[in-house]
């Protein structure tokens, strides 16, 4: 995974380093600057930089610097997709356990979060159930109360109760900006324009502004889902909060707390980044200078957003090139494949992995390729996994990080947390052993949730304790693992000097 | 309240139940072979091998090849039968019972016939254990008992005061026999036994060379099975630069705690495997409140501002590490994430100092009524690897910016223990604390825990962190114990009755020739009769 990162960072360098040439010194910095944090996997850093400068950037720099930002945005998007899957395993856990306590000191509002997180998590009827009961119980605010049925009208829109939802949304109060946010990203999830969401989270955001409020966890949250069309507008949200807040913190007496996380919030960043990086990558792609090298990276993110097709017509236009090398060759055909096999083109998929697989006999890295977008698209990877273990046991060393990677994403979506482990540890720089810059922070994610199945839950933590200081959004399964692993640790007490 | 504590221990002991049926006659049946020896390498040497009197991962080490617990902890933290087959937890969680097996004897001594272990064992090591003149730093760990009591030769009872969280997992304490210790009520590091332990585990102590290599033997009548390795030899080294060597030319086949910066070395040579595994340590430099000078906590403060950590862990440990903000490990469940760790700023250090009533004298020592704030560092000597020294170094110099005097003595390692933990004649320490998963910080900071031997070396007292303490430990709600927890981070990265260090990656590295490895993040060994090496590749 490493090595692969490496080699599209440094051909996406190459070009850009062609279209700036010609550029003025300061917007070259900036690129530059942004670019070294991409490749640290700083992508919040490097589109905190990048991006408020790009208004300044003369027309001749914009081009390169709109491409570094879809470059930064798309491994942004690819991140935050990861820990949102993570997140859901992890939080979902720790609410159920949560709402399955009874009596005086049990939470009230865990309901509300796991109705949340299984709407979240497509189980529709399942998330309903909670807000129903979390909207029927004692001793929780009208506000909060109003906010289970927004969600609960979610639930039913997502399970094709149009019906039901509208009546509830129709219901629901829209008297504070949190009511109107809460509202608006409920509309915007739905695809419900006639109720123009856009406008209705720009008024709760000025009406917030003129009460002279902070922008809260809860209210940012819905924010950032109702500016699901206007990255850049998400955007400027994002630049301007912090989102690691809890949404709510529940107090139980003087010594108990329970700090509760939007679980929608990672995957909204995740979208919003994805659409910023559509954007900026198109944007880039205009230039014919750099139309090939932004139609590489609109491969992926268009594959991201399950928008198949489209990264279908990107393959094919960047394929068209004659004198492409290999590896990127390779590259865009693995993601081609995965693209034809999620069109429902799945002879033509398999044959391209089978080619490419059979071409990657002193190449790892491809055969990873291979195994990644293999997986990526949910095909049966049965006889490339074969050809890719048999590949690590006789090989070792850096070469090989990226291929135990991919294998070791592949078991962990098929569930063989202790392979998924054994080959993730064998892809890892172990002597950066948690650090993003020397590991791809996609693969650490799903490491830290194999190692969260295994109950190694120390390792997982440590993952995201260093992740936090470039994330910090990854504080909601921070919170959650934590919780999980007080209930279920076994030890008795000892400490002893080293 | 009571009723969810009652569920949790019914359903727990119903598992235990189970459990234990199913795994009594889990004798091994596997093909693995059996020989070959394995020769590990230890950053110091243990000063006893007993479990009770040894507060040091050392000895536990090898305590959990020598000794067993009533039950165990499984990989997948399920409490499993050990020397228990099986247990019943009474409905008010006050009462457990444990049927423990009857095919287990007692390591032979030389010359004499292996004894049974009975009921009688367990409560003689309840009570040895609680004596108040052993010298044990347990005691803290299990004042929540009321009594243990044999009720037949293979059933035992224990009585608790009150409830408690996780009770089970606190039975896994190392039993030792009846007939081991020479003095029957209480134990001292001058009993025979100390250096010499009887258990009932995997592997027997055979002998300690002359270069003080502790030599343990398989344990044929192993009640688990016979271990698949025939030797397990614990070679103490002073520094973690010449473990790796002696890893990398052979000399020994597993290395317990990789240098942090011999892991790149080491992940380039094939012949190596490095296995993570947390146990969840930190280092810090602890204070002696008992000299008034440092019993100002701006003055503890003042130091913490003094050091950059992270220019230490950097050049020092190649980075291999965590900087962290308080009294528990950022692995653990109970790291308040909103506690930052105190950053370098010399300005704020001198500004606390001055606010202390200290002044600059001539030769620029910080002054305070006459008196410099000239100090003691001590450092063991076992432990003076290169990186270490120059932790320590490195503080003096941090410190001296801030005219502050630090005087370094380097302490023979027993020497070092009995200045800090029974003679309290320091003011400053470089050491580092490592904890199972239970966050259990009682023994460091309650007030309770200061005397010797104990290890609130420091004699480190407040009211507040002792009562968050007891309501921690008499909670039985899990939620209630996190949040308590993070209050004493907070309190204590505020009140810095130790300067907080970092936490550093652990990996063990160890010979591809060992097989099945697999490896408990904190007593690292209670796997190891597993482990075996092929026919092929046994010396």
């Amino acid at each position: 995974m490493m090595s692969r990162m490496h080699d599209i960072y440094r051909w996406g360098l190459l070009a850009l380093l062609l279209a700036v040439v010609s550029s003025a010194a300061g917007a070259e910095d900036v690129s530059a600057r942004a670019l070294k944090l991409y490749e640290k996997h700083y992508y919040e850093d490097a589109g905190r930089l990048l991006r408020p400068q790009l208004a300044a950037l003369d027309s001749a720099s914009q081009p390169a610097a709109r491409l570094t930002l879809g470059m930064i945005y798309l491994r942004s998007a690819e991140l935050y997709l990861e820990l949102q899957r993570t997140a859901l395993v992890i939080e979902t856990d720790y609410l159920k356990k949560l709402s399955a306590q009874k009596g005086a000191n049990a939470s009230r509002y865990a309901d509300f979060y796991l109705g949340q997180a299984l709407l979240e998590d497509g189980k529709f009827t399942e998330s309903a159930k909670y807000l129903q009961r979390f909207s029927a119980s004692a001793g929780v605010t009208a506000a909060y109360k109003s906010y289970a049925n927004v969600e609960l009208g979610a639930a039913y829109w997502r399970s094709k109760q149009a019906q039901k939802a509208g009546a509830l949304w129709a219901a629901a109060a829209a008297s504070t900006p949190e009511d109107k946010a809460a509202l608006a990203a409920a509309y915007a999830a739905a695809g419900a324009q006639e109720h123009h969401p856009l406008a209705m989270a720009d008024a709760a955001m000025d009406e917030a502004k003129k009460q002279g409020k902070p922008i809260g966890a809860h209210l940012a949250g819905n924010l950032l889902r109702a500016y699901a069309d206007a990255p850049e507008k998400a955007l400027d949200l994002l630049a301007a909060n912090e989102f690691r807040g809890a949404s709510f913190v529940e107090m139980l007496g003087q010594s108990k707390s329970i700090s509760f996380y939007d679980p929608a919030l990672l995957g909204d960043l995740a979208h919003a980044h994805l659409r910023a990086a559509v954007l900026y990558l198109e944007q880039a792609g205009r230039d014919p200078r750099l139309g090939n090298t932004a139609a590489y990276f609109l491969i992926d993110a268009y594959l991201l957003q399950g928008n198949a097709e489209q990264s279908l017509r990107q393959a094919a236009a960047f394929l068209a090139q004659s004198q492409l090398p290999a590896q990127y060759r390779d590259h865009a055909s693995s993601r081609q494949a995965a693209a034809q096999y999620l069109a429902g083109k799945r002879q033509e998929a398999n044959a391209l992995w089978t080619d490419l697989a059979e071409k990657s006999a002193a190449r790892p890295e491809l055969l990873a390729e291979v195994m990644l977008s293999c997986t990526q698209a949910s095909a049966d990877c049965a006889k490339y996994e074969q050809r890719a273990v048999a590949a690590t046991e006789t090989g070792e060393g850096k070469k090989y990080f990226s291929l135990n990677a991919a294998l070791g994403k592949y078991y962990l979506l098929r569930k063989d947390y202790a392979k998924a482990v054994l080959y993730m540890e064998a892809g890892r720089d172990k002597a950066n052993k948690n650090k993003i810059e020397a590991n791809d922070p996609v693969m650490l994610t799903g490491l830290a949730q194999a190692h969260y199945h295994n109950k190694k839950f120390s390792e997982s933590l440590e993952i995201y304790f260093e992740m936090s200081k470039q994330y910090p959004a990854v504080r909601q399964i921070q919170d959650a693992m934590q919780g999980i692993y007080a209930t279920e640790q076994r030890s008795a007490g000892d400490v002893k000097i080293f | 309240m009571k009723q969810i504590s009652i569920i949790v221990v019914l359903a727990l002991s119903v598992l235990g139940f189970v459990a234990g049926e199913s795994q009594a006659a889990d004798l091994k049946k596997t093909t693995r072979p059996n020989g070959g020896t394995l020769s590990y390498g230890e950053y110091g040497r243990p000063a006893t091998l007993d479990p009770i009197t040894s507060n040091e991962m050392i000895s536990m080490r090898l305590s959990e090849l020598i000794f067993n617990g009533l039950v165990g902890i499984s990989e997948r933290q399920e409490i499993v039968p050990e020397l228990a087959q099986r247990w019943e937890a009474s409905k008010d969680g006050r009462t457990y019972t444990f049927f423990l097996r009857k095919d287990v004897t007692w390591h032979p001594k030389p010359g004499e016939e292996a004894k049974p272990f009975t009921a009688n064992d367990v409560v003689f090591t309840y009570n040895i254990m609680m004596n108040p003149k052993t010298i044990t730093p347990l005691k803290v760990r299990y004042e929540f008992i009321e009594k243990a009591e044999m009720l037949d030769e293979y059933t035992v009872q224990f009585t608790l005061k009150r409830p408690v969280l996780n009770a089970l997992a606190k039975f896994s304490f190392k039993i030792i026999p009846r007939h081991g210790p020479s003095n029957p009520l209480y134990l001292t590091r001058e009993d025979n036994f100390v250096q010499h332990p009887i258990g009932t585990g995997p592997y027997m102590l055979k002998n300690v060379t002359a270069d003080r290599e502790i030599v343990l033997v398989a344990n044929e009548k192993y009640f688990k099975g016979r271990p698949h390795i025939d030797q397990f030899t614990a070679k103490p080294f002073a520094d973690q630069n010449i473990l790796t060597q002696a890893l990398t030319f052979n000399a020994i086949d597993m290395i317990v705690l990789v240098n942090p910066r011999s892991i790149a070395e080491i992940q380039g040579d094939k012949r190596f495997i490095l296995q993570p595994y947390n146990a969840l340590s930190y280092s810090f430099f602890g204070y002696n409140l008992r000299n008034p000078l440092l019993a100002d906590k701006r003055v503890r403060q003042a130091f913490g501002y003094a050091v950059n950590r992270q220019e230490m862990l950097d050049a020092f440990f190649n980075g291999q590490g965590t900087i962290i903000s308080g009294p528990f490990a950022p692995g653990s469940w109970a790291y308040n994430l909103d506690v930052q760790p105190m950053p370098f700023n010399t300005q704020k250090a001198t500004d606390l100092l001055r606010e202390a009533g200290f002044k600059p004298g001539a030769d620029g020592i910080m002054q305070k009524d006459g008196k410099k704030l000239e100090l003691t560092l001590m450092v063991p000597i076992e432990k003076e690897s290169e990186a270490v020294k120059r932790v320590v170094l490195a503080f003096q110099n941090y410190l001296k910016n801030i005219g502050v005097s630090v005087k370094v003595e380097f302490k023979e390692w027993q020497a070092w223990k009995e200045n800090v933990f029974a003679d309290h004649s320091f003011d400053i320490i470089f050491a580092s604390w490592v904890f199972d998963d239970s966050a259990d910080i009682s023994s460091l900071f309650h007030s309770a825990e200061i005397g010797p031997w104990k290890n609130n070396f420091g004699s480190y007292s407040n009211p507040e962190v002792d009562a968050l303490i007891v309501e921690s430990k008499l909670t039985l709600d899990h939620e209630k114990r996190r949040t308590i927890n993070r209050k004493l981070h907070a309190l204590l990265a505020d009140e810095a009755p130790y300067t907080f260090l970092w936490t550093l990656t652990n990996y063990s590295a160890y010979h591809k020739k060992l097989q099945h490895v697999a490896i408990h993040p904190y007593k690292f060994f209670s796997y190891a009769d597993d482990w075996y090496i092929p026919v092929a590749a046994q010396k």
